[in-house]
């Protein structure tokens, strides 16, 4: 990022690179919804590269890209956004079993399954607090350390354990019956 | 070790073992532990099944052209007017900006406020045309009477005196 602020555009392809998939990943995650991910991970590595000039590496970069990701995820969320994306959500997850069954070739009982199970983790994973989702995808998916959550959510380290904490507690109580 | 299932400050290790990020030796104790408490290994358990269940949602696939489109958004930014630009940083920030930052642009409305205020006194002190009005009035009366009063000597002086 440092090379960034000094000008150099092959850099930032390669923090586009680097980043792009988890960014996009922990949207899709948090939003649901294939487009809208994309639309706000195209925000994302816009305001990136607008502050380029202006940025002084306080933190990691990743913690600093999670945050501006948590940011928009969560305005999204909360500008009840979300009711309007949710009706293409069903026909992307389809897309998204679809690549899964030509990759393993399962047979249709076994896709009928892992739709249903998605559909319930996705459901269990939608139906948490707003923060309590972003803090248990910034962990469960992209690895971060507590700390870095906690600079994404702008909150202590000691609430983000206990974000988790409850989360998946939540969690387990809900897939519970997906067990064996 | 205390039974964390026990302590909810030690609670965190369930997910710390499950994300298989303890350091080896609190991970060697906490697995001898595992061993004789049943409390905790039904929570690890629990737990690694959510984490079993999450491993498997995958995401869906990002668009070939995503690049392309930043690219040719950026150029789009690129082009337009620098204040533009300066606008859009002001007005979408990266990440928020702090308490202590939004609360500048309010105190400076409060303080233009607080002028405004005290300037107001001024305008609420000038004579309301009413009130102005009535004053000429006074003076017109206490005039006719000042008049009246030279009036009335001459009027009451001795014949003979004049």
């Amino acid at each position: 990022m440092l090379r960034v602020r000094e000008g150099d555009d092959t850099s930032f392809a390669l923090l586009l690179e680097r980043h792009r998939g988890p960014v996009i990943h922990f949207l899709y995650r948090m939003v649901q919804n294939p487009s809208v991910s994309e639309e706000l991970a195209q925000e994302v590595f816009l305001r990136v590269y607008r502050s380029r000039a202006t940025y002084e590496p306080t933190a990691k970069f990743t913690t600093w890209l999670f945050r501006i990701a948590t940011h928009l995820a969560l305005n999204w969320v909360r500008d009840g956004k979300k009711e309007k994306g949710q009706e293409s959500l069903d026909e992307q997850v389809v897309d998204g079993v679809d690549r899964q069954v030509r990759d393993r070739q399962p047979t249709i009982e076994q896709e009928m399954l892992y739709q249903v199970k998605m559909t319930e983790v996705r459901k269990a994973i939608d139906a948490l607090p707003a923060k309590q989702r972003a803090a248990v995808l910034m962990h469960k998916y992209e690895e971060l350390e507590y700390s870095q959550i906690a600079r994404a959510l702008n909150c202590s380290e000691s609430a983000v354990k206990s974000l988790l904490f409850r989360a998946y507690e939540t969690l387990r109580a809900r897939l519970a019956h997906m067990a064996g | 070790m205390n039974c964390p299932a026990k302590k909810n400050e030690d609670a965190g290790i369930f997910l710390d073992y499950c994300a298989q990020s303890l350091p080896p030796a609190r991970m060697a104790e906490f697995e001898d532990h595992l061993k004789q408490c049943a409390d905790c290994s039904r929570l690890v358990d629990a737990q690694q099944q959510v984490w079993t269940a999450l491993d498997e949602w995958t995401p869906a696939p990002v668009s070939s052209n995503f690049d392309a489109r930043l690219y040719a958004r950026i150029a789009q930014e690129q082009a337009a007017p620098s204040w533009m630009t300066w606008l859009r940083r002001f007005f979408h920030p990266p990440v928020p900006y702090s308490l202590w930052k939004a609360a500048v642009p309010v105190a400076a409305c409060a303080v233009l406020a607080a002028g405004i205020l005290i300037r107001m006194p001024d305008a609420a002190s000038a004579p309301h045309p009413q009130l102005r009005a009535e004053k000429i009035d006074i003076e017109k009366v206490e005039q006719t009477l000042e008049d009246l009063d030279i009036l009335t000597p001459a009027a009451q002086a001795p014949v003979g005196s004049m």
